[in-house]
């Protein structure tokens, strides 16, 4: 019962958080001139003449009031979805629905990769934060810190060289592919499938989840599915390794500090076998810790997420937001700033509940 | 040291713990602490032994010592015996790990993997089961994340798995015969106090302690007798489970045998300790000889224990959780069935210490170790504390190693005192002794330091106190480690150790003022 | 992976201000531990490169970048050449576009890489001390308004929020560093704020206030040089971090260099496009050069804070 309020507690406080993020977007996006920000909305080939458009969507826009009322338009847009427009080589539409065709990739690629680091770290973390200054140990601290100081995009490039697809002629482990979420050829060009839509722009996108993978095994379509599943071998074990080092630094810190602890001592004096020392009495502090940092390491998944999705030509919301970068889309810039915090966000307040569910001294 | 000067007869049977020649050290950066240099005592069955001492002397290290407890790294025990019940459960520590000291800073240290698993099998067998410890910051010692009830029942289960078992056995297999047994013995019984005794009692033999109370009162109306045996057989039927129980019988046969592997363990430990080659290979083979057996013995217990795990746990989990509110009404603390699900934070100093206590004596330990159980806490939980200890100690009958620095404590709790100075026993003896009749300049420079409104008020009105400090033990002084500080200095302080001699009664102190006799080492 | 590290240093370190032998304790401390010190000498060596090439450019040979490639020798295809000892040192680690040496422009790299990532940990480092220290020490409204505004910065992952800052300045180096700058600050601002708090409540700062010494005096006498150690610390571990974010800015082209540029991350972008003829190093090359750089830096900063926390210390 006392955890409902808790989280609801923490939901309000997320308002000023979310808010500032908001007035973020808002100040970045009036360093730029009226023109500037109403280009999106412009049709060169309407008949209503060109000034006229500028000064409509000027109005519509709220950009000739003082900036608290501009403001004021623009909280009031986002939040009736109205995040602007766009127009890239990527993707050209509403903000919004861009955002609603390419998170989803986004999100397949950071669950997998979580899990997967997850799943592997504690274990692992476990074994050698128990045996410190061990060989063993020493062979995990060296793997974490290497993977932990790699710069995330040499990392793919390196992991497409040994593993991708044509990169290295004859390399026998060559079998995943390098580029998009799916490879072309794993579809029937004389059936293609009703499912999936071939924008104009290069990118195929499939329905109704915008996952070629969940959306090719609804449709039973298992080339396509298994395409889709090999060509995120790549970025997910990328991910994965960035992840995996930095969780694993912490499992091993905080299973080297739990050890220290008098409780141990306790454990040990009542005669507990060291196996279950090690999971009953230390790894189960040692996590606490761990977990107050996911939301961190979350933070920095994140931002591994725009370059993976730019080296393997992944269509997430990273190379959404990239290439509203690089080709001067202000609406598709702020958008993307504010989804990812929002996700950011979202992520720090499970970390929160998560965290005062495993430490019981956590006052709601 | 010198292993020939031992003597082993020394040992006699009421001696519980013997410890000789302990010796432990800390390899740290800056040099090598000679935290523990030398030290032997024993404490004897049911006797309150208190350790006295500044911060820093030592105590604490040997009392880790004994539990085997040592942090490593930087510490180790390099050296000396501990004796449990008659048997050695240190190996030879030469044999366990080589240690190189190059220099004071520049140590190796080699670990024989083999002999430090089964050292470690042993320790962790005897720690908890034999020896119990209770720790000086009680919020600390006890783990955050787990209720009190799960520490307290992780205890039970590990050590007490026969003793459930039978319970659980017999309960669910009690005869016409037990029944008529207890009732006319417990007839026979008139004290009231006697009574409640004895039916507490038979309420734990046959597991169902739940409904001791209601036994009371049934035996205690003045019903007549068919009518009371009525009564108690509708009291005790609805507390069967039903449960198939030769499950459990397996599980006693064993841990009993675990029990006694362990036996045969220390036995053959203590062949190799002595060299002695003829109990070596015989004890040998009946470890294996055992081993073997079990293996073929339990195989469909393993499997059974797997497939039934849910069924089998849940069991010994409400057992051992009556246990737990049993203990922890041993220790007074009001409300056992709320604090068992409390977790340690949301209890205060005291109720935590008395938790401490508890599960320190879940598993009837025969010795306990009470390392400043009441620094921490405030003076009236101090005392309640103080209280408890001396009754369970009368209670249960067992020993315990009272360590403290305070002295007023020490003369209200022990039977008989070591007073440690930087890593040395410089004094032993009853507590009597120590307070009307102290020999070592040290423990007459502490006993005058504790401030007395009787004595000092009218004697001097200044309370005095020791000059200098507590030496650094990277390079201890030579000689006695007292001598910087001592009154009575003489040049032979400088140049030899003092030995630890009896001078009459039991009293034995480590001084040149009373005798020529120096020790082994320097 | 880059990370905000200054959150995972939670138990914060507050001593009293070291004396000369304390220093020398620790430095010897430091350099009995073997990974920190050969972490310490390969990070001094880059710091030599990039110093050497700031002011003897011509020995290193590179001091005539933009004409580099009149270094091309006289070869018939335009396919990078592969590492080689026969054309002399320059050559050891092959070419890469325009038949560019790939060794002299790697230590011409340095010098850009080192040098901007120093001056944004820098300035970062000393606007978020002065911030971090008067919101701690003072606390009470100041305090608040610095949580809640560093609270939106770490709300945005960082490389995100350096597109969205730079992109709103105009896209360009300088820009990228003033965002980068605005990044960062906060980091700092969280650490001393922590510092800072702890330090108030030191016996010794509340002796010093009873005796009549002012805030600002206890502030750059107590508090300060307090925050000083484990400040160092973090600017050697976030070094690193931000050697690879301005690499991997220009490797996304978020910062556009010329096709020349001696950086890292925009050589390793450059010759990613040899890769699906088989031409490795231009990618892996400057790659490892950037690994061996970040690993050393967080070595030297994990042991310095292991020696500087006397918690860890034995």
């Amino acid at each position: 019962m006392e955890l409902r309020y808790y989280i609801i507690r923490r939901l309000l406080l997320l308002i000023p958080t979310i808010l500032g993020l908001t007035v973020l977007t808002f100040l970045l996006m009036r360093a730029f001139p009226n023109y500037q920000l109403v280009q999106g909305y412009i049709n060169p080939h309407s008949s209503i003449p060109v000034s006229v458009q500028m000064l409509n969507a000027e109005k519509a826009l709220g950009l000739n009031y003082p900036p608290p009322v501009q403001y004021i338009y623009y909280l009031k847009d986002l939040f009736l979805g109205n995040w602007g427009q766009m127009s890239t080589t990527f993707y050209s539409g509403p903000v919004l629905r861009g955002i609603e065709y390419f998170f989803p990739n986004t999100v397949q690629l950071a669950i997998f990769s979580i899990i997967l680091s997850i799943i592997i770290a504690i274990p692992l973390g476990t074994y050698i934060g128990a045996r410190p200054n061990t060989a063993a140990d020493q062979a995990g601290r060296v793997f974490s810190l290497a993977f932990y100081a790699m710069p995330t995009f040499w990392l793919a490039l390196i992991l497409q060289i040994i593993l991708g697809q044509d990169v290295i002629y004859g390399n026998p482990f060559g079998i995943f592919p390098i580029q998009g979420s799916f490879q072309p050829t794993s579809i029937n060009p004389l059936h293609p499938p009703s499912w999936l839509i071939n924008t104009q722009l290069g990118t195929v996108l499939s329905s109704p989840t915008h996952l070629i993978l969940i959306d090719a095994l609804i449709h039973g379509d298992f080339a396509v599915a298994s395409s889709a599943f090999m060509s995120l071998v790549l970025p997910v074990v990328t991910l994965t390794l960035t992840l995996l080092a930095g969780i694993l630094r912490f499992v091993r810190a905080g299973m080297v500090d739990a050890a220290s602890q008098e409780y141990v001592k306790t454990a040990r004096s009542k005669g507990v076998p060291e196996r279950l020392v090690i999971k009953r009495h230390i790894r189960k502090n040692a996590l606490i810790p761990t977990v107050t940092v996911l939301g961190l390491l979350f933070a920095s998944l994140l931002g591994g997420v725009v370059t993976i999705e730019y080296v393997f030509g992944y269509p997430g919301i990273g190379l959404f937001g990239l290439n509203a970068v690089l080709q001067n889309q202000i609406f598709g810039v702020m958008g993307t700033t504010l989804i990812f915090g929002l996700i950011l966000v979202m992520a720090n307040l499970i970390v929160d509940v998560v965290y005062a569910l495993i430490d019981p001294r956590i006052r709601y | 040291m010198l292993v020939n000067e031992i003597d082993k007869t020394k040992i006699t049977r009421d001696d519980y713990l013997v410890v000789q020649n302990l010796k432990t050290q800390f390899f740290t950066s800056k040099g090598i602490v000679k935290a523990i240099d030398s030290v032997s005592f024993s404490v004897k069955e049911g006797e309150v032994y208190g350790i006295v001492g500044e911060s820093g002397c030592g105590k604490s290290v040997t009392a880790t010592s004994i539990m085997d407890l040592v942090p490593d790294p930087p510490g180790r025990i390099i050296g000396g015996s501990i004796y449990i019940d008659g048997f050695d459960i240190i190996s030879d520590t030469d044999k366990l790990v080589k240690i190189t000291v190059k220099s004071e800073t520049d140590v190796k240290i080699k670990r024989n993997k083999r002999l430090i698993k089964r050292h470690n099998y042993i320790i962790s067998r005897i720690r908890g089961k034999k020896i119990a410890m209770i720790f000086q910051e009680p919020s600390l010692a006890l783990n955050p994340v787990m209720t009190i009830g799960d520490q307290i029942i992780e205890n039970i289960l590990l050590h007490n798995m026969v003793s459930i078992s039978e319970s659980i056995i017999r309960r669910e297999t009690i005869k016409d015969q037990d029944l008529d047994n207890f009732l006319s013995e417990a007839s026979a019984i008139k004290n009231h106090s006697d009574l409640k005794r004895y039916v507490q009692r038979w309420a734990r033999d046959f597991g169902m302690p739940d409904i001791e109370d209601s036994i009371l009162n049934v035996l205690s109306s003045n019903a007549a007798k068919p009518f009371v045996r009525k009564e108690l057989v509708e009291l005790i039927i609805p507390q069967r489970k039903g449960v198939n129980i030769n499950i459990f019988k397996e599980t006693k046969d064993y841990h009993d045998d675990l029990n006694k592997l362990l036996d045969l363990n220390l036995k053959l430990l203590n062949s190799e300790n002595k060299a002695d080659t003829a109990g070596i290979a015989r004890y040998e083979q009946e470890v294996k000889n055992l081993e073997r057996q079990m293996r073929t013995k339990y195989l469909t217990f393993n499997l059974k224990r797997i497939i039934l795990k849910k069924t089998y746990q849940r069991v010994f989990q409400e057992e051992a959780r009556r246990r737990a509110i049993e203990l922890l009404k041993l220790v007074n603390i009001a409300g056992p069935e709320r604090v068992i699900d409390s977790y340690p934070h949301e209890l205060s100093g005291g109720m935590q210490q008395r938790s401490m206590i508890a599960m320190a004596l879940a598993s009837d330990p025969r010795l306990l170790i009470a390392d400043e159980p009441t620094t921490a806490l405030d003076v009236t939980t101090q005392a309640q504390i103080l209280d408890l200890i001396r009754e369970l100690n009368k209670f249960t009958g067992s020993s315990v190693i009272f360590i403290t620095h305070d002295l007023a404590v020490i003369a209200e709790m022990c039977n008989r005192v070591a007073v440690m100075y930087a890593g040395n026993i410089v004094e032993e003896a009853s507590v009597d002794d120590i307070f009307t009749n102290s020999k070592h300049p040290y423990t007459t420079g502490l006993l005058k330091s504790i401030p007395r409104t009787d004595i000092n008020v009218a004697r001097n009105l200044r309370m005095e106190s020791i000059p200098g400090n507590v030496p650094n033990l990277i390079t201890p002084p030579t000689g006695c480690r007292f001598n910087p500080r001592c009154q009575h200095k003489m040049d032979v302080c400088e140049k030899s150790k003092p030995k630890l001699v009896d001078v009459g009664d039991g009293h034995k102190v480590a001084c040149f003022l009373y005798s020529d006799l120096t020790d082994g080492d320097n | 992976m880059v990370l905000r590290k200054s959150m995972r240093t939670p138990d914060v370190v507050v001593k009293k201000r070291p004396r000369l032998e304390d220093t020398i304790y620790t430095a010897k401390l430091f350099f009995k531990n073997r990974l920190a010190f050969v972490g310490f000498v390969i990070t001094m060596i880059y710091f030599a490169i990039a110093v050497i090439d700031e002011v003897y450019p011509q020995w290193l040979g590179v001091s005539n970048l933009n004409s580099m490639a009149n270094w091309v020798p006289a070869l018939s295809s335009n396919v990078p050449t592969a590492p080689t000892l026969s054309h002399g040192w320059m050559y050891i680690f092959g070419t890469t576009q325009f038949l560019v040496p790939i060794f002299p422009v790697m230590l011409a790299a340095l010098k850009f890489d080192i040098g901007y990532s120093l001056l944004i940990v820098t300035i970062g480092a000393l606007f978020g001390l002065a911030v971090g220290t008067i919101a701690g020490y003072f606390g009470k409204i100041f305090d608040e308004i610095l949580m809640r505004v560093t609270d939106i910065f770490f709300s945005v992952p960082f490389i995100v929020l350096a597109f969205a800052i730079s992109y709103a300045l105009g896209r360009s180096l300088n820009t990228v560093i003033i965002a980068l700058i605005i990044i960062w600050w906060p980091i700092y601002a969280r650490l001393t704020r922590g510092l800072a708090l702890s330090t108030r409540s030191m016996k010794y700062v509340e002796a010093a206030t009873a005796s009549g010494s002012s805030g600002m005096r206890n502030v750059v006498v107590h508090v300060i040089p307090n925050v000083l150690s484990p400040v160092f610390v973090q600017i050697s571990l976030d070094l690193g971090s931000i050697v690879q974010i301005f690499a991997t800015l220009y490797f996304l082209s978020v910062i556009q260099g010329s096709q020349l540029l001696p950086e890292l991350g925009n050589m390793i972008s450059r010759g990613q496009t040899y890769l699906p003829q088989g031409i490795w190093w231009p990618v892996v090359i400057p790659g490892i050069f950037l690994l061996i750089f970040t690993v050393s830096i967080n070595l030297m900063g994990d042991g310095l804070r292991d020696v500087l926390d006397p918690k860890l210390r034995r």
